[in-house]
């Protein structure tokens, strides 16, 4: 796959800054907590799974699975710990 | 050492694929890291002692530079890593470095933001809050300091051994700590400043 | 000699006195018999520049064994200062310095160093390997590890230990209730011995993902290699929060940040969070590569394969994820809400079940097997039921609301003493005895290892089962005394026979490899014990490149396929093998970070940037480092095999 121009780098390029701009309404718009919250998950969200799909080739070698579930491993953990975290010390007090 | 050329020049050896794999799972490793991090700012940002808040500080325009200059040395470097396996040493070169400089703007643009928040009367030592919000940014900032003398090192050793096998492992590792950085930044940007700013 | 009164003891006492004359001749001993024997250049080539697995599986485990006996001596104080009421020998102040520096040192310095060990020694052999993935990088483990080690081992006379206990709790561990510089010495040395540890979680994930011998597939893994991975996996997730945690702990008391303070916004109980958001995986990560080494002994020494691999290997996967969920049964009683307590409660009591299930397994791999009850077995045996009841006390400890009766009382330490000791302890020294012959040439003597064997069995049941009465009547935790009202004399008097019972065992171990080295037999081939795994389809002693064919698997069993089935290990030709060279900057950047580390403990900011500019200057070097390392030829493999007993 040696084309010539970068067609991946460049959708994801865009595709980042589009992401970034409806993160972006949030602090431009008026709109309520969980509206806003919902927003920025899915566009923080969007926004890696592209960088580390499309940028970083994570799923390119024969290590891919490997990759992938190391990554969703940290995310899992990585998400327990911190909404534990915030029950434990903020919610549930 | 026995080369696959029917990978790409970074896969190309044992120990090549070895290098890689060991980076993501640090890049793993990472994660965990910088979700520590964020668990202490979430628990601690409301935290503000008798020192401002997070909406009192922080501005939107440095944030809107810092952003978009690492998510376009993001694409630059995808662009350098595309060169490079095209074969193209002085394109890859010269993306390479277009990153770099764009890693010292962001740079300098979050020096300024510490200075005025330091003059704002929010210092490390102010609050909790700003104890883990300055730790957060610093250690996120210090990955990208560490980053452009690393950067530096692999345009120095491609500009003398050219592309071989360990240049571009060694290149293409570092783009994965590069896009790591956005991807970090990312939730900086969503999390600490714009949740701070609704 | 103002600057030098940071260095002091702020409370000293006879016994350290003692200890700094003892350290200093010590060292001034090692020096001196170096430079008399002419060993420096020895000690230069073959031990601190090797970046050889075995080498540095044995350094971890010379390290790990020298704080047994650190940590043993904090324990032996301990329970002879609570053997009777009012005893005088320890006052409060040195007793929390001893019970800070005996958990310190028994997890980090011990217990982890010695799964290290293991880990180095043996995985690569299984899988049938040459090293590990990153060789430098395991050298700068050992020597991070080692870093730390001498760093915390030096608080007790130079600037005062740490006595915060080993979970350092703020606000007693910040700058306002602990003056000295000891809780320094437990950010920094902590945190730079856990750097190793994460590179060492790195390292071995990918050794063992991607170095297995051809047809190794995952599910045909030795069971070590299996709970090893497992427990690095678990290494990778887990250290990065201490480092966090440990760096913020370090801010406060160093530069007056404001993280765990009980003013402008600090949150105490943030620390408690994340040290045991670590600390509980932790825990696993100790006893899972306990639990390999049980499945690799009882296989052998009931001539029968494990019972259940599939699931062996599926609860161990559980395990590694469940440890994450539970770490709030750590501070139950520290005033979160009854939904959060509820939560943690089911975690802790679901992360039983697979555990249990190891158990089974072990039991039905026993089950009519032709049992031979050597030294490694009868630990192995012992530690079925003993384990099995510190786990169900685990269970009670687990119920949130009865834990308030519990919580950080003797209960509790015999609860965790009851699963470390024979979980992870009677492990180390079973896979200590059993692999001592492939590492060392000889084996240990069977008769003084089944006496260490009782004494430290019979001495364990007395020291630690009558804790779990004193504690459900009330004894509590790191309480330096208690007065004859009480009535927790006479319990504590039988705990104090039993230590001194294990202590008589330990040092029975030292015997043993006196005795051994001097009277044993060498010659024993290369296979002593019968056994199943690839590590034994080896020369002893292990050449440098393991292998000189790599071997052809054929099962989880593949070295008993060998032996029973006709099963062809090394097949083909003998081809130039590849090895890394040694190197001396891992051993140098152990000596920067030390030098890093006492640094910010004593507020030297200076030798501080310095020593830190030096850290990154050696990282640099190795970016543009050259050394590919060297080829053996294949008349030198074919000369040592000759050597060492025909080519395998």
């Amino acid at each position: 796959m040696k084309e010539l121009f970068p067609a991946k780098q460049v959708m994801g390029f865009v595709a980042s800054l589009v992401l970034t701009a409806v993160a972006l309404l949030v602090y431009f718009t008026d709109m309520s907590f969980t509206v806003g919250m919902t927003i920025l998950l899915a566009t923080a969200f969007i926004q890696a799974f592209l960088q580390i799909v499309v940028f970083m080739h994570a799923g390119e070698s024969k290590d891919g699975k490997s990759i992938y579930t190391n990554i969703l491993y940290a995310v899992f953990i990585a998400l327990v710990s911190v909404f534990g975290t915030l029950l434990i010390l903020l919610w549930d007090m | 050492m026995h080369i696959d050329h029917s990978k790409p020049l970074e896969y190309s050896t044992q120990q090549n694929q070895l290098n890689i794999l060991g980076f993501w799972i640090f890049l793993g490793a990472e994660i965990m890291l910088f979700a520590t991090l964020f668990t202490a700012y979430f628990t601690l940002s409301a935290r503000t002692g008798s020192g401002p808040t997070p909406a009192e500080i922080f501005e939107i325009t440095p944030v809107l530079i810092e952003t978009f200059v690492l998510l376009t040395s993001s694409f630059t470097i995808g662009l350098g890593i595309h060169a490079m396996r095209l074969g193209r040493k002085n394109a890859m070169m010269t993306f390479f470095g277009i990153t770099l400089l764009l890693g010292l703007c962001f740079l300098g643009t979050e020096i300024i933001e510490f200075m005025t928040y330091y003059h704002e009367g929010a210092t490390y030592q102010t609050s909790a809050f700003t104890a883990a919000l300055m730790t957060t940014l610093g250690t996120h900032g210090g990955h990208v300091t560490l980053g452009l003398f690393w950067g530096t090192f692999i345009i120095l050793q491609v500009k003398k051994r050219g592309i071989t096998p360990e240049t571009a492992n060694k290149s293409f590792i570092f783009s994965l700590y590069w896009h790591f950085l956005d991807v970090v930044w990312i939730f900086i940007f969503s999390f600490i400043y714009l949740k701070g700013m609704m | 000699m103002e600057f030098l009164e940071r260095f002091a003891i702020p409370h000293p006492s006879p016994a350290i006195y003692a200890s700094m004359v003892a350290i200093a001749l010590v060292s001034i001993g090692i020096v001196a018999g170096l430079t008399y024997f002419k060993k420096w250049g020895y000690l230069w080539r073959e031990w601190l520049t090797t970046v050889d697995h075995k080498k540095i599986g044995i350094m971890y485990l010379v390290s790990a064994l020298l704080m047994l006996f650190r940590g043993g001596a904090d324990a032996i104080m301990m329970r002879a200062q609570l053997s009777a009421p009012d005893m005088k020998l320890l006052d409060a102040q040195h007793y929390n310095e001893i019970f800070t520096t005996h958990g310190v040192v028994m997890i980090i310095f011990m217990a982890m160093p010695f799964i290290f060990a293991f880990m180095n020694l043996i995985v690569p052999l299984q899988i049938g390997a040459r090293d590990v993935a990153f060789p430098r990088l395991n050298a700068l483990s050992f020597w991070l590890f080692f870093a730390g080690a001498m760093l915390f081992n030096i608080s007790f006379v130079i600037g005062g230990s740490p006595d915060a206990g080993w979970t350092s709790y703020f606000p007693l561990a910040g700058n306002d209730f602990s003056e000295s510089v000891g809780t320094n010495y437990y950010m920094l040395a902590i945190q730079i011995s856990g750097i190793g540890s994460l590179m060492t979680g790195i390292n071995m994930c990918t050794t063992i993902l991607k170095m297995r011998a051809p047809g190794m597939t995952l599910m045909k893994m030795p069971m070590f290699t299996w709970s090893a991975f497992i427990a690095n996996v678990i290494i990778v997730f887990a250290f990065p929060v201490l480092t966090v945690a440990l760096l913020m702990g370090t801010t406060d008391r160093l530069f007056a940040t404001n993280f765990f303070t009980t003013s402008n916004g600090g949150m105490d109980m943030l620390w408690a969070n994340f040290f045991w958001i670590w600390g509980h995986p932790e825990v696993y990560i100790l006893i899972l590569p306990a639990f390999g080494l049980y499945s690799e002994i009882i296989a052998t020494f009931s001539k029968r394969n494990l019972y259940g691999y599939t699931s062996m290997v599926a609860s161990m996967v559980l395990i590694s994820l469940l440890s994450f969920l539970v770490w709030t049964h750590h501070f139950f009683t520290m005033g979160q809400g009854a939904l959060t307590n509820s939560i943690f409660s089911i975690t802790t009591m679901a992360i039983a079940v697979p555990t249990g299930v190891k158990i089974f397994n072990w039991l039905f791999t026993m089950w009519k097997g032709k049992i031979r009850f050597t030294t490694p077995m009868l630990y192995s045996v012992a530690f079925i039921p003993l384990f099995t009841i510190g786990g169900v006390t685990g269970v009670m400890l687990a119920m949130s609301a009865a834990d308030y009766q519990y919580h950080n009382t003797m209960f509790l330490v015999a609860h965790f003493h009851n699963t470390i000791i024979p979980g992870v302890v009677f492990a180390m020294l079973a896979g200590l005895t059993y692999y001592w012959p492939k590492f060392f040439g000889f084996m240990l003597n069977e008769k003084i290892g089944k006496v260490t064997f009782w004494l430290l069995t019979v001495g364990f049941v007395l020291a630690f089962f009558p804790m779990y009465i004193t504690g459900l009547d009330g004894q509590a935790r790191r309480m330096y005394t208690y007065s004859e009202a009480t009535g927790f004399g006479a319990l504590n008097m039988l705990s104090f026979v039993g230590a001194a019972l294990m202590a008589i065992g330990f040092v029975t171990i030292v015997y043993n490899v006196y005795y051994s080295f001097k009277n044993s037999s060498r010659d024993i081939g290369s296979d002593p014990w019968d056994a199943r795994s690839l590590e034994w389809a080896t020369h002893t002693p292990v050449p440098e490149y393991n292998f000189a064919r790599t071997p052809q698997i054929s099962s989880s069993e593949t070295f008993w396929d060998s032996k029973k089935n006709g099963h062809v290990l090394f097949k083909g030709e003998i081809e130039e093998i590849h090895m890394p060279n040694n190197s001396g900057v891992p051993f140098v950047m152990g000596i920067i970070f030390f030098i890093a580390g006492f640094s910010f403990i004593f507020g030297l900011w200076v030798p501080a940037v310095i020593a830190l500019i030096g850290i990154f200057v050696c990282m640099a070097m190795r970016s543009f480092e050259k050394d590919h390392g060297r080829h053996i030829s294949v008349k030198e493999i074919k000369e040592t095999e000759e050597k060492l007993g025909g080519a395998k």
